[in-house]
Formats: C-alpha cells, sequence, structure tokens
C-alpha cells in the first residue's frame, strides 16, 4: 500500500479531537441536546477504535490515494461521486424486492465504466491503463441474462456516450466511430478496447482545440472565421501532421517548426494576399476539416 | 480543460489548494458526532451526502464560526446562504440596524462574532452611528468585503495608519537628521489639509501584500482600478469602494449584480410550489 503524503489516522484523531472541544465551547447547546461534555482520553481512544471498526480509516485512505492518483481539478465533487459509486456497491443498498431490469443495470454498468474512465487523463498512461482494465472488467461482468465478455454493441453505446458527454458534434466524430465501432454481436478484446478509449478521449481533446484555435480565428462581429485563415492553418496542421508519419525525431522537430508561430504567420499571410475573400467558414467546418486530419491517422478496427 | 500544472504538484500542495483535508477531517467528525444514526454501510452515503453538501454549499447552514470561516468556499457559500434565506428583506424595502443583521446571521451560525457585523456596518455607516438603519444591498455588499477578505482588511488597516503617520512601509529608513519627524494627519480633514492618504502610494503597497500573503485578496488589477479614479481616499472610502465594485463582486462569484439581488428563480420556483 502506497504510503500516504499526510498523517492518518492518529495525528488526524488529535486535529479532529482539538475541533470538538472547541466545538463543544463554542456553543452552549448542541444539535440533539447533549450539554458539552469535557473529552477524555478514553473517548477519543474509543472514537479512533470505532472509525477503524467501521472502516472508516480504510475507507479514507483509498479515497485519498485515488484522489491524488487522478488529481482531478474539482476534489470536493471527486470525493462525492467516489463515495456516491462506493454506496451503490454495497450488498444493503436499495433493498428491493425484485433485482433492477437489464435496461437498469446496463445502463449502470456504463455509468461507472465511464467514471472509471474518467478518472485521470489519458496523458497518465499507467493510471489511465489501469482504469481501462477496470472499465473493461465492469463492462464485461456477467449478469443474469448476460454472458461475460464485452458486445460491440454496448462498445459502441460506450463510444457514443463518451463522445456526446465531451460535447464535440455529432458530424465531427461520426467518422472516427465508423473506423473503430465493432459488430453488434462481435466480442471486442481488452487491446481493442483500450486502443479505442484513447484514441476517443485524444480526439475529444483535439477537437477542444481545435475549437479554442477557432475561436483565436473568428471574427468576433461575425462568429465566423474568414476561409482562407481557416483552411491556411488546416493545410500547415495537414503539413505538420504528414511530416511526423516517420517516427526518426527529426521529423518531429520539423513538424513543430511548421506549426510554430512564424511559420503558420507566414502561410496566414500568403493565404490572404495569394487568394479572393469567399464565404466564411463556421465552426462546424473548421472541426470537422480538423478532425478528419486526426481520424485519417486512425487505423480502422478489423 | 484540464491544467496541466497541478498534475505536476507535490501531493501536500494538491491537497491543500482544495482545502480536501480541511473537509475530510470535518466529514469524519460529522460522522463521530452522528455516529448513533449510522449503519454500517450508510457510511458511503453518509460521506457522499457530506461532499455533495459542500459542493452544493449548503453545508455552512447552522456549523460553528470556525469552519464557515476556515476556507474561501466556506465563506463564499455562506455568503450566498445569507442572500438566499434573506433576501425578502431587501425586496419588502426594510431597513434595518446592524443588531438585527447580527440575528439574522446568528440563525445561520449562532457563533457568529459581533464584532464582525459591526465592522461590516461600518464600512455602510462611514462612522460610529451604529444604531443607523441599512438597506438590505448595502450591508449585504459591505459584509461580503468584510467577510471574505477579513485578514486582507486588517493588513490594508496597519498599512493605511503607518501611512498616515508619515511612514512609508516600502521605504528604508536612511538616518539622517530630519528623519525623526513624523507628521500627523488629522483623521477628519480640516478646510486646505488634505485628508487620507496618496492613492497611488497606497497601491504600491496593497499590491506588496497581495504579493507576500496566501490569504485571499481581491484581484489586483480591480483594487488598481478602485484607487486610479482618486487621488486621495480615506480607509472607509476605499472598503465602499471596494464593496460598490461589480468586479470584484463578480470575481469573488459568491453574490449577483446589485441589481440581480432580488431576482432568484429557483426560489421563485419552490416557493411557488408550496
Amino acid at each position: 500500500m502506497a504510503a500516504l503524503p499526510v498523517p492518518l489516522p492518529s495525528a488526524k484523531m488529535a486535529a479532529v479531537e482539538k475541533r470538538r472541544q472547541a466545538v463543544a465551547q463554542a456553543t452552549s447547546f448542541t444539535d440533539s441536546g447533549r450539554p458539552g461534555v469535557p473529552r477524555t482520553a478514553a473517548t477519543a481512544e474509543s472514537e479512533e477504535d470505532f472509525l477503524r471498526q467501521v472502516g472508516v480509516t480504510e475507507m479514507l485512505r483509498a479515497a485519498l490515494l485515488k484522489v491524488l492518483e487522478a488529481r482531478p481539478e474539482e476534489p470536493i465533487a471527486f470525493l462525492a461521486h467516489y463515495f456516491e459509486n462506493m454506496g451503490l456497491r454495497s450488498p444493503a443498498n436499495g433493498g428491493a424486492g425484485e433485482p433492477p431490469g437489464q435496461l437498469l443495470l446496463q445502463q449502470q454498468r456504463l455509468g461507472r465504466a465511464l467514471w472509471h474512465l474518467r478518472l485521470a487523463h489519458h496523458s497518465q498512461r499507467t493510471a489511465f491503463n489501469n482504469n481501462v482494465g477496470v472499465a473493461y472488467e465492469c463492462l464485461s461482468a456477467s449478469g443474469r441474462k448476460k454472458k461475460p465478455g464485452l458486445d460491440g454493441r454496448t462498445y459502441s453505446e460506450l463510444l457514443k456516450r463518451i463522445c456526446r458527454d465531451g460535447e464535440a458534434p455529432e458530424e465531427v466524430v461520426a467518422p472516427l466511430l465508423r473506423k473503430i465501432q465493432c459488430r453488434d454481436h462481435e466480442a471486442v478484446p481488452l487491446a481493442v478496447f483500450r486502443a479505442g478509449m484513447l484514441t476517443c478521449f485524444v480526439l475529444l481533446e483535439f477537437v477542444a482545440r481545435a475549437g479554442a484555435l477557432y475561436r483565436l480565428l473568428e471574427d468576433p462581429g461575425l462568429a465566423m472565421a474568414d476561409r482562407r485563415l481557416g483552411q491556411a492553418v488546416l493545410d500547415t496542421l495537414e503539413g505538420a501532421l504528414q511530416a511526423s508519419d516517420d517516427t526518426a525525431p527529426a521529423r518531429y522537430l520539423e513538424a513543430g517548426s511548421r506549426l510554430g508561430p512564424d511559420s503558420l504567420a507566414l502561410a496566414m499571410d500568403r493565404a490572404l494576399v495569394a487568394r479572393r475573400p469567399s464565404a466564411p467558414m463556421t465552426r462546424e467546418e473548421f472541426l470537422e476539416k480538423a478532425a478528419a486530419l486526426f481520424i485519417a491517422k486512425v487505423k480502422p478496427v478489423g | 480543460m484540464l491544467s496541466p500544472e497541478r498534475l505536476a504538484l507535490p501531493d501536500y500542495e494538491y491537497l491543500a489548494q482544495r482545502h480536501v483535508l480541511t473537509y475530510v477531517e470535518d466529514a469524519v467528525c460529522q460522522l463521530l458526532e452522528n455516529k448513533e444514526d449510522i449503519s454500517q454501510y450508510g457510511i458511503a452515503r453518509f460521506f457522499t451526502e457530506y461532499f455533495n453538501s459542500v459542493c452544493q454549499g449548503t453545508h455552512i447552514l447552522f456549523r460553528e464560526f470556525s469552519f464557515i470561516q476556515a476556507t474561501p468556499h466556506n465563506r463564499a457559500s455562506f455568503l450566498r446562504a445569507f442572500w438566499r434565506c434573506f433576501r425578502t428583506v431587501g425586496k419588502n424595502g426594510d431597513l434595518l440596524t446592524m443588531r438585527e443583521y447580527h440575528c439574522l446571521l446568528q440563525l445561520l451560525c449562532p457563533d457568529f462574532p459581533l464584532e464582525l457585523t459591526q465592522k461590516a456596518a461600518r464600512i455602510v455607516l462611514m462612522d460610529d452611528a451604529m444604531d443607523c438603519l441599512m438597506s438590505f444591498s448595502d450591508f449585504l455588499f459591505a459584509f461580503q468585503i468584510q467577510f471574505y477578505y477579513s485578514e486582507f482588511l486588517e493588513s490594508v488597516a496597519a498599512i493605511y495608519q503607518d501611512l498616515l503617520s508619515g511612514k512609508n512601509p516600502n521605504t528604508v529608513i536612511v538616518p539622517t537628521s530630519s528623519s525623526g519627524q513624523h507628521r500627523h494627519r488629522p483623521s477628519t480633514g480640516e478646510a486646505g489639509t488634505p485628508e487620507g492618504v496618496e492613492a497611488s502610494l497606497f497601491y504600491q503597497c496593497l499590491e506588496n501584500l497581495c504579493d507576500r500573503h496566501k490569504y485571499s485578496c481581491p484581484p489586483p488589477a480591480l483594487v488598481k482600478e478602485v484607487l486610479s479614479n482618486v487621488q486621495r481616499l480615506t480607509f472607509y472610502g476605499f472598503l465602499v469602494a471596494l464593496s460598490k465594485h461589480h468586479g470584484i463582486n463578480q470575481a469573488l462569484g459568491a453574490l449577483p449584480d446589485k441589481g440581480d439581488l432580488m431576482h432568484d428563480p429557483a426560489m421563485d420556483e419552490e416557493l411557488e410550489r408550496l
């Protein structure tokens, strides 16, 4: 078990104790009407025992480790979801007489898999791959009417969900889905699943950055970009991507220099001079073309 | 979009940024206080509810003052709760005294210190007539500045006093024959005597303050804006300007603009359902 950089639990108990004494002194009453009682060492010990017995200590340790691994932007919201998921898994939860229907189970499975996939950014490769593994297991678990393993239909649904939640327009991601989807009743192995997830998340980030790039190009009055500028940027991007086809390091440097501000500015200047103005380029068109450059590099499944 | 910086921070710093440990400790505290009511499997649910309420900003209701002021998020949540709970006071156009506002505050926080309410009232009233009436919006925005930026204002007050007595906190004092003389400026202006301190010098000191300290400061650019409109200003003049500045209110993010103070469609909807 990894060592936590924070003191748990005895030092934390001391901190808890101090605050509780402050509370007892500051308020002349408590919610349940108990008078403030001076804390003794015995009380503190029994509380520590209680916490350990019900598993709180271990629970919090695991939760904090997960937070540190995932480094979410909103750690408090993350913790709320974390405990919510944990609550869903406990045997005593729900207590409904009838087990939930197949559809509900499926939705729950998808939801849980999605949650796991979002825990770490795709650039944190080890953590991301671990989470992909857990998500795969979650989706592959056998149910009452379900055989073990991940089928193409669930896989496609998951891909669509991820893209929808990532706010990428449907037309933009559709070509990717066509390339990497599996047939409905095909079994999807882990390697294919992992590659698909990674591609999907990277594409979403790519589209987001392309969107930000478009915002720089667009005329604030028109909310659209000059076609010549948009096309110049896309052509430069295409050139850079082609340059990096070869994996030699020099090729990456070349690609990087093509995308540098100087070359890009030159390309844009040249475009403005050389071509006549025409119909402006909308954001959707820009994103579609940019995404197409990325998707062209994706190997189709099967 | 994910910011890469937080991925590179050391663990303890990352947790400290969002006061994660404050909330985890408080959650354990709350759990212990309610342990009779919680079954073994209810613990995860308890933590879920706790952290959800932190996200929604309802976690500060009826809590002790030391918790309410513990993090910037707590302070902002408390301000927001106060606004939402008592905005009808403003709607009716009622004017209340400082003591009456303090009673309202104590409804949400039993041990809220009177001193803080007094300081807030002083910003609105600009003098010691503590039993004057104040409008809800005047009090609320002054209270926001006083409560959210408490520590900052304390330091500002000290700097202001230094400047008033002729000491410039920024300069190095070189002993000369004239260095022992300080001119004490009167706190109320007489005809021909300049009141308060010089705005640009004041800003320089505040800029240093914001750089040096970890606790929340209003955005330096906006403070500069406030100070660039005048040549000289008094301490309370400065605080009033801060409390009325839309940009600072927006940057804080707890309360809506003054014009929208009475506008709360979510609450209206709920009230209509009753």
